[in-house]
C-alpha cells in the first residue's frame, strides 16, 4: 500500500531548475500542487518557499498519507 | 538554498495559533479581511508621516492594492453567504490589530523605522510582509480540515501572488 503511494507521488519524476519551479509555482493556482520542503526544521525556519510543507525526508515514510497523491509534488 | 524566488522566513507553527482548523470560510475570510485592514492602516499611518512625493505616491498605490484585496474579500465572503450579515456588520465584527503575515502592526512600525523612508526599502518591506502573508495563509490552508476553507485560502494565495509578482516588477524598475 505505502508502496504504491509512493509510486503514484514521485512517478513520473523531472528535475526543475530554479527558474522552472518558480515559473511553475507562479503559473499554476494554489492548491493544485504541493511545495514538499525535506530539509530540517532549521533551515526551514531561516528560509522556505511560501506555502512549502515541511517533511524532513527521515520523517518522508511515515508520512506520507499527508500528501495528496492525485496533485504534483515539487520537493526541495 | 539555491532558490532565486520569494523566501519566508520562520518555524512552521507561527502564528498558526490564530486559527483552530475547523473554520468556516466565512470566518477565515474575515480573518484575512482584518489583516488586510491593518496592512492598510500601517501604508496610512506611514503616509501620513512622509513628505517625500514618490514615497507618498507608492504608499497610496499601496493602500489601493489593500482596499481592492478587502473588496475581494467581500465579494467573496457575499458569493459564500448571500443572506449573511451586512458589509458593515462585516467589518464590525473585523478584528483588525494584527497585520497580514501575522504581524502587530504597532510593534511593526517601530521595529521597521528605517525601512520607511525611501522607496526602494519600502518595497523591499512590503514584499517581504506580502510573502509572509502568502506563506501564513497556505499555512493556515494546510492546516484547515474544511475543504471549502482551504479553497477559500488558496483563493486568497494565488491574490498574493498576482500582488507579488506586481511589486516584485516594479522593485527591478527601482534597482
Amino acid at each position: 500500500m505505502v508502496l504504491e503511494t509512493l509510486k503514484k507521488l514521485f512517478t513520473p519524476v523531472e528535475a526543475l531548475d530554479a527558474d522552472q519551479a518558480r515559473a511553475y509555482i507562479a503559473e499554476h493556482k494554489e492548491g493544485s500542487f504541493t511545495l514538499l520542503d525535506v530539509r530540517q526544521p532549521g533551515e526551514y525556519e531561516q528560509a522556505h518557499i511560501p506555502g512549502a510543507k515541511l517533511i524532513p525526508i527521515a520523517q518522508l515514510p511515515n508520512r506520507m498519507e499527508e500528501l495528496d497523491p492525485d496533485k504534483p509534488v515539487i520537493a526541495y | 538554498m539555491g532558490w532565486n524566488g520569494l523566501k519566508a522566513e520562520g518555524p512552521v507553527e507561527l502564528n498558526l495559533d490564530m486559527v483552530r482548523g475547523d473554520e468556516t470560510p466565512a470566518e477565515i475570510i474575515q480573518l484575512a479581511y482584518g489583516m488586510e485592514q491593518s496592512l492598510g492602516f500601517f501604508y496610512r499611518t506611514v503616509r501620513t508621516r512622509t513628505q517625500d512625493n514618490e514615497l507618498a505616491r507608492l504608499l497610496e498605490m499601496l493602500i489601493t492594492v489593500e482596499d481592492k484585496h478587502k473588496q475581494y474579500l467581500l465579494e467573496l465572503y457575499k458569493s459564500l453567504e448571500p443572506s449573511g450579515i451586512s458589509p458593515e456588520n462585516f467589518e464590525a465584527d473585523v478584528s483588525s490589530k494584527v497585520m497580514e503575515g501575522g504581524f502587530d502592526s504597532d510593534e511593526f512600525i517601530k521595529q521597521n523605522e528605517k525601512f520607511l523612508n525611501d522607496v526602494p526599502s519600502l518595497l523591499d518591506l512590503s514584499m517581504m510582509l506580502e510573502t509572509q502573508a502568502l506563506d501564513l495563509y497556505l499555512r493556515f490552508a494546510d492546516k484547515s480540515e474544511n475543504q471549502q476553507t482551504k479553497d477559500v485560502l488558496h483563493r486568497i494565495g494565488d491574490e498574493e501572488k498576482g500582488h507579488l509578482a506586481a511589486l516584485g516588477a516594479l522593485r527591478d524598475k527601482k534597482s
